[in-house]
């Protein structure tokens, strides 16, 4: 693996002089041979003997640490989800980077191709990690490496603005995490994650909360959990699509694979349930997180910053199991639900990579081709692109939580464990709980607002400019990188009882308990069935087959229905319009249709309207109006905006204390230096 | 939890509910007409429309893609199968696991879902303006909708229908609490959104001001129509079937005069349930949009408060 990605590096690298497109093809080959690799070694670990571990020593470059890769259950899993989007990612990427920037110079598509490489490689390293040094460079490796993707497709300046938010904010994350993991190697003496877990069995009970709150803040600036979610909806659409695909639907997640490593092995307590604030605060940022992005989303008319809001939003989710699962972790009442809470997230986060990749793929092939990404300049795609048009509906669906695909087998998951959970908790938490259950409800709703708002005024309709009218179908290669993860989609939606054994390893490796199978398929794998009481007596079971089954059995009796009794071919007219000749302006556009929905929540929007009339003269001629419209990001406005302020104030304040004097600057740093061995005197 | 309800009678129970929603229809209209001094369409006419729907050709928008065709299909295929997933005349779970109460708001949402692509696909400004509606007073109503779920099942420790219904046992009317009348004046508020009736919808007009599912089905023809109406009418006696499963359920009984007695007894709490939807279609007026979600937060407010005694 780690060989067709160095490989893949390197060739992009040698050719670049020689020719961009050979090192495009050959860069991408070596990625899908490393993601083929990665997935053969997960899937082998995962259905191999339980409770393995793979550790594998690297070769020592620092004299003070010995560095290693250790692939246990969850590091498999995280891998797989990894290699997935991986194979989708470079079996797309060469056509769409041909099709798209069809004159970029082989520097530009070498160094993309480079990129992709180390992107992969350093995000299938990082959950491979074995000791904190290698996983901390593979960290930084993933920012660096998908900030030159971001910037790589740069042609108005707004993508380098984009990544520049990105570095400053993924670099705050990189210091929190940094303190975070120096603050356990400094007790440990070491690097390896061995040392650190007996290293934090010494920690206090403040020291351990002040430890995994820096985490959560390093981890949760990467995951783009709100408010530290600004730089998500930039950067993710500025990268080339099937970029955006991995950065959406792996990146993030690897920001998940972060927090659980850090939260369940190293920093969790020898015995008793985690601290009271660590798996609350998680529930509360995960559910505000999924309500806001996808509030967000909805008001958005650039598919690809639409499909980076439900990123925001679907981290939310996956944040809402891990926070239950931390709650329930080692209750005396909790029982297995804290099993189910984590089988929940770890399920969603392989289904938002499959259908957020998915989804991210379909809008690429439309920009590809339109090179638009308004959906309000779009429409009628769905008659000139058909297969992609089909396969984002797919998506959709799936996003959307709704049966019989994937996105609802987790969203239910999550739903029984909040509904477990709130039998266990009386009082309050219990109330928490299941308001948090149903904002989960209110966030599925406004995502399939979202989604048939974002499929049908981009595909259906008529289009509404000449790019959109003379689209055609992507070409094959793109068509079946999509195709994958759309099989994927449906495979896990109407099977997920066999999807269960690969997240055994994980759970039990994280929650030392029954695995997800044990818990969640007690029933065989058609079945999915949990336990909401501590008895076990009572429980709900559902079977994502036999519905699917049922759905299609009365789908062919529909069939027959919908034929009729004449079984003529349909006559066709135009749209009824009220008797006028129906043009694309009928159509109903995006902004049209999230108005009510904008109206009905403007608390949170704050939606600002202008509209100015030209008039010829007289008031009741109206040649021309101007309708402008824009809502804010609450984050955005209320705590960046007012940070910017401070900062700005802060610096004119520092401003007029230099004189341009440099005795002036070095009695400033002796000054500083001064307090701050003076606290540290004071501290020790 | 493995229950006593056979495939078979969970498949004539479904079988049942398409049958008879047409005709809970038709009733809901004779009482309306009754009610504002008029003798009224007989309450076989949804029936009889159907009939002729199903006889028609298709007129089909020349701007429609391959979706638009197949989206009747889809759209009843996944009502009638939540139909499958809400005790009828049995309380119980079936013999074998289906789906449960989220799974039937999922697969009627994945209708609700399909028929607004489907109204954008035409390209008419109408089909747009009922999807955007539509859309609208959904995400608003199935949060509330799943409180009132949730209201019964913490209580059940299962959101599987037949089980809950057979939790509340036959002893239900003397078994209720408090939380049970909060969570069944929500679920009261919900059904006229639910269904599609005055004050939220209003199923009688085509005037663009007030329809929301009329609008989507503007484009659809001939046996795809038939298909749509068919769905809607499903979809209401589902929804109805929901109340009474969550709320009064007949307990278990066996044998064949255990059916009969759950037949009859599904009748008469139909027929309530649709009493009630005739009466407030006739005594209220429709509300503007934007007043709706004030309409909702009423029901909000309830499920919560029900919640809330049944957890604190």
């Amino acid at each position: 693996m780690a060989a067709c990605y160095g490989a893949g590096a390197l060739l992009s690298l040698l050719l670049a002089r020689w020719s961009g497109r050979l090192a495009l093809g050959l860069s991408h080959l070596a990625a899908a041979a490393g993601a083929a690799a990665g997935l053969a070694l997960s899937l082998g670990l995962l259905l191999g003997e339980p409770g393995r571990t793979l550790i594998q020593p690297l070769p020592n470059i620092f004299p003070f640490a010995k560095l290693s890769l250790s692939i246990d259950g969850l590091s498999a899993y995280f891998l797989l989800v990894v290699s997935v989007v991986a194979v989708a990612a470079a079996i797309y990427g060469p056509a769409y980077l041909r099709a798209h920037s069809p004159d970029a110079g082989s520097p530009r598509q070498a160094a993309q191709g480079f990129a992709l490489n180390v992107f992969l490689g350093c995000m299938a390293f990082l959950c491979c990690a074995g000791d904190a040094l290698t996983f901390l460079f593979c960290w930084e490796g993933m920012t660096l490496a998908s900030y030159v993707l971001v910037v790589s497709d740069d042609r108005d300046g707004e993508n380098a603005r984009a990544g520049l938010l990105y570095m400053v904010m993924a670099h705050g994350g990189t210091a929190l995490l940094l303190v975070a993991f120096l603050a356990l190697t400094e007790r440990a003496g070491a690097f390896d994650f061995a040392a650190l877990r007996a290293a934090a069995t010494g920690l206090n009970g403040p020291t351990r909360t002040a430890l995994f709150f820096l985490a959560l803040g390093g981890f949760a600036t990467k995951a783009g959990v709100v408010p530290l979610h600004v730089w998500l909806p930039r950067a993710h659409p500025a990268a080339p699509s099937h970029v955006s695909a991995l950065m959406s639907g792996v990146m993030l997640k690897v920001a998940i694979y972060g927090l659980l490593r850090f939260t369940f092995d190293l920093l969790a307590p020898v015995a008793g349930p985690l601290p009271f604030s660590w798996g609350w605060t998680v529930l509360f940022v995960g559910t505000t997180s999924a309500v806001l992005g996808v509030l967000y989303a909805l008001q958005q008319h650039d598919l690809k910053r639409l499909l980076a809001f439900h990123s925001v939003e679907n981290i939310g989710i996956i944040l809402i199991g891990v926070g239950l699962a931390m709650i329930l972790w080692r209750q005396s009442t909790g029982g297995a639900l804290a099993t189910v809470a984590l089988t929940a997230a770890l399920l969603h986060t392989v289904n938002h990579a499959a259908f957020k990749g998915l989804l991210f793929l379909g809008a690429g092939s439309v920009l590809s081709r339109t090179h638009l990404r308004n959906i309000e300049e779009l429409g009628g795609l769905a008659r000139r692109m058909p297969w992609t048009a089909g396969l984002f509906l797919l998506g959709a669906i799936a996003i959307s939580a709704l049966p019989p695909l994937n996105g609802f087998v987790s969203e239910w998951l999550t739903f029984q464990a909040l509904l477990g959970g709130a039998t266990r908790f009386h009082g309050p938490a219990g109330l928490v709980i299941v308001f948090s259950a149903a904002m989960l409800a209110l966030t599925g709703g406004l995502a399939a607002a979202c989604f048939a708002k974002a499929f049908g005024v981009t595909f259906l309709g008529r289009p509404r400019t000449s790019q959109a009218e003379h689209a055609t179908e992507a070409p094959p290669s793109m068509i079946a990188g999509m195709l994958w993860l759309g099989a994927l989609c449906v495979a896990l939606g109407v099977a997920p009882g066999y999807a269960m054994r690969l997240l055994d390893a994980p759970t039990a490796a994280l929650l030392h308990g029954p695995g997800a199978s044990a818990v969640v398929t007690a029933r065989g794998p058609l079945v999915l069935s949990t336990a909401l009481t501590p008895s076990g007596a009572n429980g709900t079971a559902i079977s994502m087959t036999m519905v699917a089954a049922l759905l299609i059995a009365l789908s062919a009796m529909a069939l027959v229905l919908r034929r009729g009794v004449r079984r003529a071919p349909p006559r066709v007219a135009p749209t009824w319009t009220c008797g006028m000749t129906p043009t694309a302006r009928f159509d109903y556009t995006a902004t049209a249709f999230a108005k009510p929905l904008r109206l009905v929540f403007a608390a949170l929007y704050h939606p600002r309207r202008e509209v100015t009339r030209e008039t010829a003269g007289t008031p009741y001629v109206v040649r021309r109006i101007h309708y402008a419209g824009e809502i804010v990001d609450l984050a955005e406005t209320h705590i960046y905006h007012r940070v910017e302020r401070e900062i700005s104030a802060l610096s004119q304040l520092i401003r007029a204390r230099s004189t341009g004097r440099i005795y002036g600057y070095i009695g400033f740093v002796l000054a500083a230096l001064f307090v701050a061995l003076l606290l540290l005197g004071v501290a020790y | 939890m493995i229950g006593d309800r056979p495939l078979a009678l969970v498949l004539v129970e479904m079988i049942l509910l398409v049958l008879v929603g047409p005709l809970v229809t038709g009733t809901i209209q004779k009482m309306k007409a009754r009610l504002q001094c008029r003798r009224g369409a007989a309450v076989l006419q949804p029936y009889r429309d159907l009939a002729k729907l199903f006889r028609k050709g298709t007129v089909q928008a020349d701007t429609t893609s391959g979706f638009f065709w197949s989206i009747p299909i889809l759209v009843l295929a996944a009502t009638v199968a939540a139909g499958a997933l809400v005790p009828v005349i049995r309380a119980g779970p079936p013999a074998f696991p289906l789906g449960d109460a989220v799974m039937l708001l999922g697969l009627l949402a994945l209708a609700r879902f399909l028929t607004a692509v489907g109204a954008l696909d035409a390209g008419g400004a109408f089909g747009g303006m009922g999807a955007s509606r539509e859309m609208t007073i959904a995400p608003l109503v199935e949060p509330v909708l799943m409180m009132v779920v949730f209201s019964t099942a913490v209580a059940a420790g299962t959101t599987e229908l037949g089980a809950l219904a057979a939790h509340r046992g036959t002893s239900w009317f003397l078994a209720w609490r408090a939380a049970d009348f909060l969570g069944f004046a929500a679920m009261l508020v919900l059904l006229p959104a639910e269904t599609g009736r005055i004050p939220v919808d209003n199923p009688d007009t085509h005037l663009e001001l007030t329809m929301l599912h009329e609008g989507m089905l503007l484009e659809h023809s001939g046996p795809g129509l038939g298909c749509m109406a068919l769905a809607s009418h499903t979809r209401q006696i589902v929804t109805l079937s929901l109340v009474s499963a969550l709320f009064f359920p007949i307990g278990p009984a066996g044998g064949a005069s255990g059916l009969v007695l759950g037949a009859g007894a599904f009748a008469v709490k139909i027929l309530v349930l649709a009493t009630f939807l005739a009466l407030v279609e006739s005594s209220y007026a429709k509300l503007r949009l934007f007043r709706v979600p004030q309409y909702l937060g009423v029901g909000f407010v309830c499920a919560l408060t029900a919640l809330a005694l049944r957890i604190l």
